[in-house]
């Protein structure tokens, strides 16, 4: 028996999984992934830009840009691991052929998160290259994207699989959207800045992931390096730390019930 | 010889349900177990606990010497299951599905690939091999979560409802493969609602319903024990005139039993039974003599009421 039980092993065929679905419909997926933020950016960016100018010091287009790439990044996260996995637990009895099979709740969570990292990745780069042919790319700083791409898609992938994992519903995956994903895409620093804010606005914003992942993405793209992002890096940290386990136990319980 | 199963007064509840009523029973190495009973009788709950999927209410069982229970990998590494649901992935085709979950016992890729290649040849899918599951047959679904779960070399098969769906041509297939398997030693744990099937395969059975177990052995001591070993079947027979048929015989040994509305007279020694009914001028001039299976077994304990 040359059977290979590293946990990891486990973890990257729950990745193998998605990949192996995904290359089958991934023209239509990179299409729907971007038509939104495309269509935000040229027509917020160019469109409501002529008007606007700048924002912050910059052009309003240049401000907006990498802050749409951050929203991308998360979109393709969260949909996926809202409405995918949604599908994954309750209509396909996809995890519980993996649980079957002798894969653990922690291993196939650490496969979607590994996918998702991906996903991010995916989208998110694909998004700079948009920015690079607009022109809308200032820095070589942009090169390290990437980076923080990878953790936001692992950030994102937590709160999203644990709602998936407890709604009884689609309808219930849309509140999700409704009430978190839309206000942070509206308030977390993507259109304008949250100086001018009320401070207990503020405060709040700042508890919210995608504002740091704003803060640090349009840094890099714009090549406005400064010491407060080390700030915006160790949230994101500590999200990731924080979010990573909440699904963990739902799912334990949905497939071993 | 060595129990691979060994359950002790096992329960399962859910919440002030209990689905599983405290059974006992073991299978010994290398048989083939049947686990028979009506729609609801607790059959795919023991098999969840059996496949480290449920936790045990209370009672103890033991699966291949280890404690079962959520998350024993060393249980779940030697089981191949074929689970009630098809649990198929419906966005990757037979082969990627089969290859998986070969992967994810642990499979190297190659590996992977020519034990899938082996076991859709041998359950004649390869040509449905690079379809998508959605496209597939009923049936060839079924096939193919046949397939999925031998891919680990199991040493104990769990099969609920192997069979629901599949043609005659595909069931025999399959009763073949049983038979391979336990010639080289694998033990079968096997659920299934065709008593045919039951007898054929199982080499000991237990009856459940209501989660408790009513009755036990093998499928011929079951026959003659419960029943007997011959039946005389009387079709759309009139209650009346079957209650005065049943009368006439009180004195052999005979267990009637009616099935619909026909009724059924068993007994191991049916001339004696035949003959007093020709004195009595009561033989149909129609009826059926023929070997009592397990079907009748089953529907003598079970009840002849519907469930749920
Ligand atoms: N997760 C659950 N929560 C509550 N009740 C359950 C649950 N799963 C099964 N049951 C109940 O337990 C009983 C036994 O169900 P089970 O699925 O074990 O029956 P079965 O013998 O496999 O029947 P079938 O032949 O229809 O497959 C049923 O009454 C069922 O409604
Ligand atoms: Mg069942």
């Amino acid at each position: 028996m040359t059977a290979n039980q590293r946990w990891s092993h486990g973890a990257l065929m729950v990745f193998r999984r998605n990949f192996l679905a995904w290359v089958k419909y991934y023209k239509s997926s990179i299409l729907l992934n971007f038509g939104e933020p495309l269509t935000n950016l040229l027509a917020l960016g160019f469109g409501l830009g002529a008007y606007v100018a700048t924002m912050a010091g910059v052009p309003f287009v240049d401000f907006i840009g990498p802050g749409l790439l951050a929203v991308t990044a998360m979109n393709a996260v969260t949909f996926d691991m809202t409405f995918e996995a949604y599908d994954r637990l309750n209509e396909n009895g996809i995890y519980q052929a993996m649980i079957t099979a002798p894969l653990t709740v922690p291993q196939i969570v650490a496969g979607e998160y590994l996918w998702e990292a991906f996903r991010s990745l995916l989208y998110g780069s694909v998004f700079l290259f948009v920015l690079l042919l607009l022109g809308l790319v200032h820095s070589w700083w942009a090169l390290l994207v990437p980076l923080p791409l990878v953790v936001t898609g692992i950030m994102f992938s937590g709160p999203a699989l644990l709602v998936a994992a407890r709604a009884r519903n689609h309808e219930q995956l849309f509140y999700y959207f409704t009430l978190v994903i839309t206000p942070m895409f509206m308030f977390s620093g993507v259109f304008f800045p949250i100086a001018r804010l009320p401070l207990l606005v503020r405060d709040i914003i700042i508890l919210t992931p995608l504002f740091h992942v704003v803060n640090v993405v349009r840094a890099l793209v714009l090549g406005h390096l400064y010491g407060g992002l080390l700030w915006d890096v160790a949230w994101i940290i500590g999200y990731v730390a924080l979010f990573s386990w909440l699904p963990i136990r739902t799912l334990k319980r949905r497939l071993t019930g | 010889m060595a129990q691979v199963i060994e359950a002790e007064h096992l329960v399962k509840r859910y919440g002030d349900f209990e689905a599983v009523h405290g059974i006992d029973f073991s299978v010994s190495e290398g048989a083939c177990f049947g686990l028979l009973g009506p729609n609801g009788a607790g059959k795919s709950t023991t098999i969840r606990m059996i496949c480290c999927l449920a936790e045990v209410s209370s009672g103890r069982l033991t699966v291949l010497g280890h404690e079962a229970h959520p998350g024993n990998l060393t249980i779940k590494r030697q089981l191949g299951v074929v689970s009630q649901e098809d649990y198929l992935d419906p966005s990757l085709t037979v082969r990627e599905n089969v290859e998986l979950h070969g992967r994810f016992y642990g499979m190297g890729y190659r590996e992977a690939k020519s034990r899938a290649q082996e076991l859709l040849v041998f359950l004649q899918l390869e040509e449905k091999g690079s379809e998508q599951v959605r496209s597939l047959s009923g049936g060839m679904r079924r096939r193919a979560v046949i397939a999925r779960a031998l891919m680990g070399r199991p040493r104990l098969l769990i099969l609920d409802e192997p069979t629901t769906g599949l043609d005659p041509q595909a069931r025999i297939l399959v009763w073949r493969k049983i038979r391979e398997l336990k010639q080289e030693g694998v033990t079968i744990l096997l659920t299934t609602h065709y008593m045919d099937e039951a007898q054929r395969l199982a080499d000991d059975l237990v009856v459940i319903d209501h989660g408790t177990i009513l009755e036990r052995g093998t499928p011929g001591d079951l026959i003659n024990r419960v029943v007997g070993t011959e039946c005389l079947e009387i079709a759309e027979c009139d209650p009346g005139y079957g209650q005065s048929l049943v009368d006439s015989i009180q004195l052999l040994q005979v267990v009637s039993d009616w099935q619909g509305d026909s009724l059924m007279l068993f007994s191991s020694d049916m001339d004696p039974v035949i003959a007093r009914l020709q004195e009595e001028k009561l033989l149909p001039t129609q009826y059926y003599r023929r070997r009592a299976s397990l079907e009748d077994v089953f529907l003598r304990l079970t009840g002849r009421d519907l469930r749920e």
